[in-house]
Formats: C-alpha cells, structure tokens, sequence
C-alpha cells in the first residue's frame, strides 16, 4: 500500500500537483488515523493533505479514478460481461460456477493462482497480478500508443498467458469427458474461452491505462504551450474560443501579479505631519512612525486598434485583454480604425466585453470591409480626439502599417507623443517585413517610444505587463 | 476530541451545520493530526461558521483574528498599552522623583530606574491581541484567522513563524510558549493564492456550493417554518441562477435569506412577480438581476404549466 501511494504521489506530481515531501508524509500520517477501508474517505485523505490548491481539484479527482478504480472496474465489468454472454441471470450463473468447482474437483484438476482467479473473477487478486505484470514490463515507462502493443505483450508474457491458455485448454477438454448435460458443457465451455479472453483484454487496458495516465500532463502541457505560442492569425474556430479563455486566465493572473507588486511599493520618507497626527494620543510622543506612501498612479490608456481583416484576430485579443485588465487603470479608451475612426468605449459600458467586441467589429460602428488607410484615420484622430490624451496617458496603437500606399500622414503620431506619457506601437506581423512593401513601419517607428511585434499570446502577455509596472 | 468521523457529522448537525462527508474528515483529521486547516471557497458557504461550529462542538473557546490589508504583526500578537504607561508615569511622577532622588549622577538615575523598568513593561501593560490570547490561554482553544487571502504577504510570513511553534518571544517578557496548541482554522475567498509554505502546513479543505439536496436540507433546518414545495422551488430557482455567467453567484446565506424572506410573506409558491421583487435579497449587481429574470421567468411559467397540469412530484424539481 505505501508503495501504491507513493507511485500515486508520483503521478500526481508529474501532472503538474506540487506535492512536497512534508505533505506526502502528511498523507501516511492521515491513513494511519482514518485507515484505508473506506473509498471515500481515503480519496478525502488523500486530498486534504496533498492537494492544495483548487485548481488542482479536479486533475486530482481524474488521477485518483484512474489510478485506484480503473482497472477494478474494468475487471468487475469484465466479470459481468462474461455472464451476459451466456444469458444467465445470478442465481443461474452462480449454480454454473458451483458445477464448474464441482468438476473441478471430480476431476482432480489443480488450478494455478491465476487461472483460479480469472474463473472466480477474485478482482483482487487480479488485480494485483495484472498491476504486478504490467510494473514488471515497465510499462509506465509507456509514452506514446504505438508503444501499446509492445508493453501490453510483454505484460502478458510476465502474466505466464501462454502456460494459461494452454492449462485452460486441458480443463475444456477434460470437461468434456465429465458426466454433464451439453447445455451446462457448452456453456461452461465458452464461459472459459471468453475468460481468456478478457484477461488479454485486461493486460491491454492496464497498458492503455498506464499511456493515460502519462500522457494526460504532455498533451495537456503541450496544448496550452501551442496556444500561447500560435500566432494569432492561424487560430480556428475552436482555438478562438480557447484562446478567450487563455486571455481570460493571463488577464487574472496579471491582475494578482500586479496586486502584489503595488503592495510592496517602497515607503517614502519619514512624514512628520502624519506621525505627529497619529500620536496625538500619546502626547505627541512618537510611538509610531508614519512614512510616505508613494502612490502609484494608476495609468490612463488610449487604445487605438485596427480591425481590417489582416489584423482582426489580434484586434480581438488585445481589447479583450485590455478591458479584462480594467481595474489596473483608472480610465481607458478604446478606438477602432480602418480607414475612418470610430470610439468604441461606450461599447464596453453598455455590455458584456465579448459582446461589444463583437458589435464593433462586425461594421456598426466604421465601415470594417475598407482598405486600410492609416493616414487618414490618424488625421480624423487628431481632428476629433486628441483632447482624450494628456500626459498621463498611454496611447497604444495595434496595426500592421500596411497603408495601400496611401499617405502616412505621421506628423499625427509625433503630435500625439508630444502631448501623451509614452506612446507603444504592436505590430502583429513579424519584424523582417516591416517596411516592406507598403508598411510604413519606419516612418512611423521614430514617433515611438516603444515598437514590439504582437503575433501571439505569450508576446501580449509581455506588453502588458510592462505597461501595468 | 472527536472520537470518529461519524461523531463529527453527528455533533455538526446537532448545531444546525450540515456538512459533507468529506468536510467531516478533514476536520477529523485536523483534530487528530494537529495541523490547521485552511479552508477556501467562494463567499458565503459557511467557512468562517465553519470554525464556530467547531469550537462549539467541542465546548472550547473560538478567538477571532480578522484579517485585512496592512494588518501587521502588533495588531495580531500584542501591543504595549502606551497610553496607560504614560498614564501611571505622570500619575506616579511624585514616587519616580523619590526613587531617584538619591541619585548623584546621570547613570545612577538610570539604574534606580532601570531597576523598576520590569513594572512598566509587564503583563498589566500588554495588550493581547488574538494570537498572543490564543497562546497564552489556560485551556485549548480554536483560533480562527479570517480571511487570510486580504492580508499582505509579510504578515503571512510571520504567521508561518507562529504556526511552527506555537511560541511567542515578547523581549521584554522572554519567550511564551503555549500551554495548548489551539486548533487553528484559516479562511480565504480565493482572492489570491497562499504561499505555499503556508498551505504545506495545513490541511486543505475546499468547501463549493453543495448539491441541491444537501442545500435543501440545509433550508430546511436553517428555515423550519418553510412550505414543501416553496423550499424545493427556491432551492432549485437558486441552482439555476448558479449556472448563469454573473458577476457574483448567489451563496447559501443568500439562498438562506430568500427563503425566510418568502417565508415571511407567507407564499407557498413562486410566481414571476413575487420573483421580481425579492431577487435583490439575493443579486447584488443590477446586470445579475437583469440576466436572472430572464432566466426564472421561463422557469416559473413552467411550474405554472406543471402546477396546473397536476400530478406533480416535488422530487421532480431537483434535477
């Protein structure tokens, strides 16, 4: 048993549970006073003392399924299984097992431990060997599903199937000299056939068992590893709903961080005003001292995106980030551009974040189906609202600078970094094409303080976290 | 102690607190280990009440520490009542001079003073907070630490500290080590996450929104004057309203309110109007509400539809 649990502390830590060695102890300690009898209460066990945070609940719910009950089930099925084909129900089937020991002994057949097993279907104890046989062959060592056939072989072979099948063999025919109705022959016949059978089919599920077991964390891993790293233009249907999720989930995590980091702002000066305010009930004695405590503004963002085609996934993305991240500033705006600019803060008021995005980019609130011209959006910008930036503000403009050779018309941007904090350009397309064609990244770039690519998540995640800090 | 997990479902129960099976070990097992629990969920699902039915269970005193940002280590552990020994300085000055008066020197002054310095820095002049009240108590004691997740991350690692050893160096005093280790129970809405030096020192007990037969009996212990079928109704309108993207889900005190309010307005049942007016004892947010609406009216006209069509089973209501 302490080596069950330990191997299961081991499956739990190579899915992502951090189990430290206190609480592994922990869990022991708890098995000596609840013991392991009942189910329930030993998977409660388990949980409390390794399992702890909530986001692993549910991870540790599978493991503990997959690696205590699985197999069990499977046996215990299998068992069923092999009443079902012979149609019997389980007062019949029991009479037909009470015959076959009868024979059994009549015959003076000695019966090795696991063809005992596999006839009286003792999950136990099966259980026990299969597991045995599996460990044997190494089969957690089993990575990919090619590599079943192989391990589930060698399993078998450490089970000692060939010298089963053949002692099972000699029983069908001694049975059949015994003194018994053909009925009752026939079914006690194919009653051990299917047995055989099922036992393979047994060794193979412990294999595949095992893959799950592993595999779970990889696929998992490898996943999430994909989506923060695809670039945004790529994603498929599926992978845009995931990838809300995933926005969702960094948005929350930015939020904690920056929490964090605002409560440790470094105190200020000694503050005499305040100390000498707050001991006034000592006299004025200074029990307690008061520093300054530096504020940290929280910044004002100006967020203008562009949303024709090349670039509207990103578009998506980053107003779903920024929005998430609402309580981080103190007032955001956000404009959608194409060839004419629209704002589109009044959106986000009035409904849900994934709503608005989807009202704006679907063509209300500017015409989305123009060819993008940036000068032109740019100069309706600066004509109409470029009383929204002052000095505390951030502007952050999304765009590829693809102009259709267009004007660029970038006097507006170097007006806007006069008046405005710092001013951040993301370009969605990788950096070697810029200037290319018609980007008029380099004409643009001068008039910013900060120029990054924004192709995927992980790329995201970044920029807005040097913005929060 | 507990003699058995049964025993502390059964005396739970006994206090009007229902708890799961698995609540019942942890809490079992945290008697029995020695180790504090931390207990985490969303608001409202009886973690802090938790911790008093516990004490109470077990006849021993509950000491409260309520946790906030800035909460630092004097509000927690102790505090010298410098008030008070200003207070007895200048009452006492007349004694002080004559204490000192044969002195000739600066440094003779001291020492008469520092002599009696033990006076002014002694138990009469501390002030227990929770934690020092918790260690220091004659009998074992339950110590609750609510909401842990609002205080800052220095205030955990000094709790840490405390929760190794049980022991208190006061520098003035020595070291107070306790008498009894209090069992200990932490609260956290989740707003962020523990250190997981802390978290490893404590059991974990995760407590969600029960399964709607649970909740019902929990409605019908907490709320004994509520109808059959108005319980059933409210429990289950409560489950639906949970599966709905709001901005706060409603908890058991709020599904708790609602039904003594209906109660109180002696209904039997739930009808679209009545619906309307008592959701904000449940909905804080006016977009919640708005979405919740929506929701329960179709709701209700189905139990309309059902009610008139008879031969109705309250059992079908939780699905």
């Amino acid at each position: 048993m302490d080596d069950k649990i330990a191997e299961f502390t081991a499956l739990l830590r190579e899915n992502g549970l951090r189990v430290s060695m206190a609480e592994h102890l922990d869990a022991f300690r708890a098995l000596e006073q609840v013991g392991v009898g009942e189910r329930e209460v030993f998977k409660h066990a388990l949980r409390a003392t390794m399992v702890k945070r909530s986001v692993d609940l549910p991870v540790y719910d599978d493991l503990f399924d997959l690696y205590f009950s699985a197999l069990g089930e499977a046996i215990r099925e299998s068992g069923e299984g092999a009443r079902e084909l012979l149609h019997l129900d389980e007062a019949a089937f029991q009479k037909l097992m009470e015959q076959l020991a009868e024979q059994l002994k009549n015959l003076d057949i000695d019966l090795s431990a696991i063809a005992r097993a596999l006839l009286e279907n003792d999950t136990g104890r099966l259980e026990q060997m299969i597991r045995q046989a599996a460990r044997q062959a190494n089969a957690q060592d089993i990575r990919r599903s090619f590599q079943e056939g192989r391990f589930s072989h060698t399993a078998a072979q450490n089970l000692g199937l060939g010298a089963l099948t053949e002692e099972l063999e000699r029983i069908r025919d001694l049975l059949g000299t015994a003194d018994l109705p053909a009925d009752v022959l026939e079914a006690l016949r194919r009653f051990i056939e299917r047995r055989l059978q099922d036992l393979g089919d047994l060794v193979k599920r412990a294999v595949r068992l095992e893959l799950e077991k592993h595999d779970q964390s990889q696929r998992e891993r490898a996943r999430l590893a994909t989506l923060a790293e695809k670039s945004f233009y790529y994603l498929s249907e599926d992978e845009i709903r995931r990838m809300k999720e995933a926005v969702a989930k960094l948005a929350q995590r930015l939020k904690n961080v920056v929490c964090i980091r605002k409560r440790r702002a470094k105190r200020g000066k000694f503050d005499a005003k305040d100390t000498l305010r707050k001991n006034l009930q000592y006299g004025g004695v200074p029990f307690k001292i008061q520093f300054d405590r530096r504020i940290r503004d929280k910044p004002q963002v100006v967020v203008l995106c562009d949303v024709s085609d090349s670039v509207r996934n990103v578009s998506r993305f980053m107003l779903q980030f920024v929005y998430s991240l609402q309580d981080l500033y103190s007032r955001v705006r956000s404009f959608i551009f194409v060839s004419e600019i629209g704002e589109i803060t009044r959106l986000f008021e009035e409904s849900e974040i994934s709503d608005a995005i989807e009202q704006a980019l679907t063509g209300n609130i500017i015409n989305v189906f123009a060819h993008s011209d940036f000068g032109r959006a740019f100069r309706a910008f600066h004509r109409d609202y470029l009383a929204a930036i002052n000095k505390k503000t951030t502007v952050i403009v999304l765009g590829d600078a693809r102009n259709n050779y267009n004007l660029p018309q970038e006097w507006v941007l170097r007006d806007v970094r006069e008046r405005a904090k710092q001013v951040i350009w993301l370009n969605p397309e990788s950096r070697l094409t810029w200037g290319f064609g018609d980007s008029e990244m380099d004409r643009y770039m001068p008039f910013c303080d900060v120029v990054e690519e924004c192709r995927n998540l992980n790329q995201l995640y970044r920029v807005i976290d040097r913005l929060v800090s | 102690m507990f003699s058995s997990i049964e025993d502390v479902a059964q005396r739970f129960e006994a206090q009007s607190y229902i708890c799961s099976r698995r609540i019942a070990t942890v809490v079992y097992l945290a008697t029995r280990l020695e180790k504090p629990i931390l207990v985490e969920g969303p608001a409202g699902v009886g973690k802090t009440e938790l911790a008093k039915v516990l004490a109470h269970a077990l006849g021993l005193d509950l000491i409260r520490l309520q946790c906030y940002e800035g909460l630092d280590e004097a509000k927690a552990l102790y505090e010298w009542e410098y008030a008070k020994q200003l207070l007895y300085t200048q009452i006492l000055k007349d004694k002080i001079s004559e204490i000192v008066g044969g002195a000739v020197s600066l440094r003779e002054a001291v020492d008469h003073i520092a002599k009696e310095d033990d006076v002014f820095f002694s138990d009469r002049f501390i002030l227990p907070r929770p934690l020092l009240r918790s260690i220091t108590a004659t009998h074992r004691n339950v110590l609750l630490i609510d909401e842990i997740d609002k205080a800052d991350t220095e205030f955990e690692a000094f709790l840490l500290e405390v929760l190794s050893d049980f022991s208190v160096s006061v520098p003035e005093l020595g070291t107070l080590h306790a008498k009894h280790i209090p069992l200990v129970v932490l609260t956290s809405n989740n707003a962020r996450e523990m250190s997981d030096a802390l978290k490893r020192r404590c059991l974990h007990l995760y407590i969600d929104f029960p399964p709607p037969e649970q909740e019902l009996r929990i409605v019908r212990l907490k709320v004994p004057g509520i109808g059959e079928r108005l319980g059933a109704q409210v429990v289950d309108a409560v489950h639906r309203i949970r599966q709905l993207d709001l901005k706060k889900l409603p908890s058991i005190s709020e599904t708790l309110d609602w039904a003594k309010t209906l109660t109180l307005l002696n209904v039997d049942r739930l009808d679209d109007e009545l619906v309307n007016d008592t959701l904000s004892t449940i909905l804080k947010y006016e977009g919640d509400i708005r979405k919740a609406q929506d929701e329960l009216k179709s709701y209700v006209q189905k139990q309309k539809a059902r009610a008139a069509s008879d031969g109705q089973d309250d059992k079908e209501f939780l699905h």
